[in-house]
């Protein structure tokens, strides 16, 4: 009786799991799919799974036409500038967290933390659009990058803070005792420690600030757009135009799928030690 | 895990306290620039009639923007979306995110590799997902009412009418939202010492005895927490209603706080009453700050 509930258990486990990842899949793979189809092959009923004949006309038709490659590398540098301050100021404001129990403006920092963490980006967009326009900051490249880093410095410092706690701090103190200056401790003693830690940090950094949608469409021109905006513009240029849209979006995405399946460990510890803080 | 405790008093701690005071102050010259300034231009801007491309010049109008949009019916609905969408997305998400975390912490054969797929919609462009959900969202040509027809449904105008278009972003969202649930329940659960359920289920108590009565009392701190912060980034949603609605649509049955912000101030250049409902939007989030932080400490 107790062998066949927990087969039937395990059964009726594994079908949730295939349903659940197949919903979760199929979002993707039918972007991927839509993305190398002909248009007549995008419109039909029933749809066409596996019954087409692929083309890479999509992909060629935003490169070509819509200055992608302009867009994907301006991503590109904004997310890596933006995601390196974004890490190193987490990264010293962690430490100053996680080691010292009180400095002046400790309590201060901490309630700024949660509230910059919880105020929608939208209430700072319209001041941030008339402060920008008329410092002939509009459209700006780094203007952006230093905006990302601030959004996601709460999530980066609590992720990093847990990662320095996890550093006994004895291997400070005797470091301190050996005659070693501060500075040599964090770098020496520190750093090599919490790397590990910088590293899945910046992926999540990178990852957020790679999807970062509302600060662009309201701060970006043409110089800076970067790759939401820019699949963005297919909804009020033409509704119909599927497959380059499906190609962009594949782009975007496809790099971040990959990179999960490659990072999910640090990913999902992460994830669950860092979100939670507050 | 902290090992060892740092030194609270004495010279070490006073060098230390001068230390960390250092290290934070890049931190804190990000955040003053990027929040503070732009919150206090906000509050400037929401007592004047500022407008993008007005031939009167800008002057102070004391409290007028304020009550505008306090006397808006507009202000009003929208708070009721944004409202709405938060609950039903906490309805729909919390059991789902939890159920799937109580399966894959049975650790069944396989368990990695679902995690791993289960995880990857959260990480995924909201835009490019919002598109994606809409081209198949469409009434005639959309895989999902083929689909519900195949089931003998008739699929209703998902993005034409109010309720559908209500679920619409509900559905999208909680594909996003739910792997981040799963996730932090998961950690929840692995947190839990093992022995109460052991216990339990020796006494002869059923699964789901075990987990109303013993397992769910004991991940309520974090649960908790989990809530407030799926409310804050719920008030938050943009780019999802942006995309699969177009900015709140049909009409304004998606049209959440939001929205309203930016389509008052960069659909109808109307900066400074945008401002001011900017600021109404902070006084909205700060009980949720205070709740959050009391259970964050509930939670620790």
């Amino acid at each position: 009786m107790r062998l066949r509930r927990g087969w039937a258990g395990r059964a009726a486990a594994y079908a949730i799991l295939l349903v659940g990842s197949f919903i979760a899949l199929f979002p993707l793979f039918w972007t991927i799919s839509t993305s190398i189809k002909q248009r007549n092959d995008t419109f039909v009923l029933p749809p066409r799974f596996f019954d087409f004949v692929p083309t890479l006309k999509n992909y060629i038709a935003i490169f070509d036409t819509r200055g992608f490659g302009h867009v994907y590398l301006n991503t590109v540098v904004i997310t890596l500038g933006s995601t390196v301050i974004c890490v190193l100021l987490s990264t010293l404001a962690a430490w100053s967290l996680a080691r010292a129990p009180r400095f002046a403006s400790r309590q201060p920092l901490e309630v700024s933390l949660i509230l910059v963490r919880a105020i929608p980006a939208i209430v700072i967009m319209v001041p941030m659009f008339s402060i920008t326009s008329q410092l002939g900051l509009y459209d700006n490249h780094l203007v952006l990058i230093l905006i990302y880093a601030a959004v996601n410095l709460p999530f980066a410092t609590w992720l990093m803070t847990s990662f320095v706690e996890q550093v006994p701090i004895t291997l400070e103190h005797s470091a301190a005792v050996d005659g070693a200056r501060r500075w040599q401790i964090l770098v020496h003693v520190v750093l090599p420690m919490i790397l590990p830690g910088m590293a899945a940090t910046t992926i999540f950094v990178a990852l957020l600030t790679w999807n970062e949608f509302l600060i662009p469409v309201m701060l970006a021109g043409s110089s800076a757009k970067t790759l939401p905006v820019f699949i963005s513009g297919f909804i009020s240029a033409r509704n119909l135009d599927w497959g380059p849209m499906a190609a962009a979006s594949a782009l975007a995405m496809v790099p971040i799928a990959i990179l999960t399946v490659l990072a999910q460990r640090w990913l999902i510890s992460g994830l669950s030690s860092g979100a939670i803080k507050g | 895990m902290q090992q060892g405790i740092p030194v609270a008093e004495g010279p070490i701690a006073r060098r230390t306290a001068r230390l960390a005071q250092m290290l934070v102050l890049p931190g804190w010259l990000l955040i003053l620039a990027v929040f503070a300034l732009p919150i206090l231009g906000a509050l400037y801007l929401s007592f004047r009639n500022e407008t993008l491309g007005a031939f009167a010049p800008p002057r102070f109008i004391g409290w007028e923007n304020y009550s505008t949009a306090l006397g808006d019916p507009r202000f009003w609905e929208s708070i009721r979306t944004t409202l709405l969408l938060t609950a039903l997305g906490l309805i729909v998400q919390l059991p789902i995110g939890t159920g799937l975390a109580l399966i894959l912490h049975r650790n069944l054969r396989g368990t990695v590799m679902f995690r791993t797929i289960l995880i990857i919609p959260m990480l995924l462009t909201p835009v490019a997902v919002g598109l994606m959900w809409r081209f198949m969202f469409d009434t005639d040509l959309g895989i999902i009412n083929w689909a519900l027809g195949g089931l003998g449904l008739d699929g209703p105008n998902w993005l034409g009418a109010r309720w559908p278009a209500i679920w619409a972003v509900v559905i999208v969202d909680s594909w996003q939202s739910i792997p981040f649930i799963m996730l932090v329940v998961l950690a929840g659960l692995a947190g839990l010492p093992a022995g109460p359920a052991e216990a339990a289920a020796i006494d002869g108590a059923r699964p789901w005895q075990v987990f109303v009565y013993v397992t769910l009392p004991a991940l309520a701190p974090v649960m908790l927490v989990l809530v407030m912060i799926r409310i804050i980034d719920s008030l938050k949603m943009f780019d999802i209603i942006f995309i699969v609605t177009t900015r709140g649509g049909p009409g304004t049955a998606t049209q959440t706080l939001g929205m309203l912000i930016y389509n008052t101030g960069f659909g109808f250049f109307q900066t400074s009453r945008a401002a001011a409902l900017g600021i109404l939007m902070v006084l909205l989030v700060l009980p949720v700050y205070g709740l959050w932080r009391r259970a964050a400490r509930v939670a620790r």
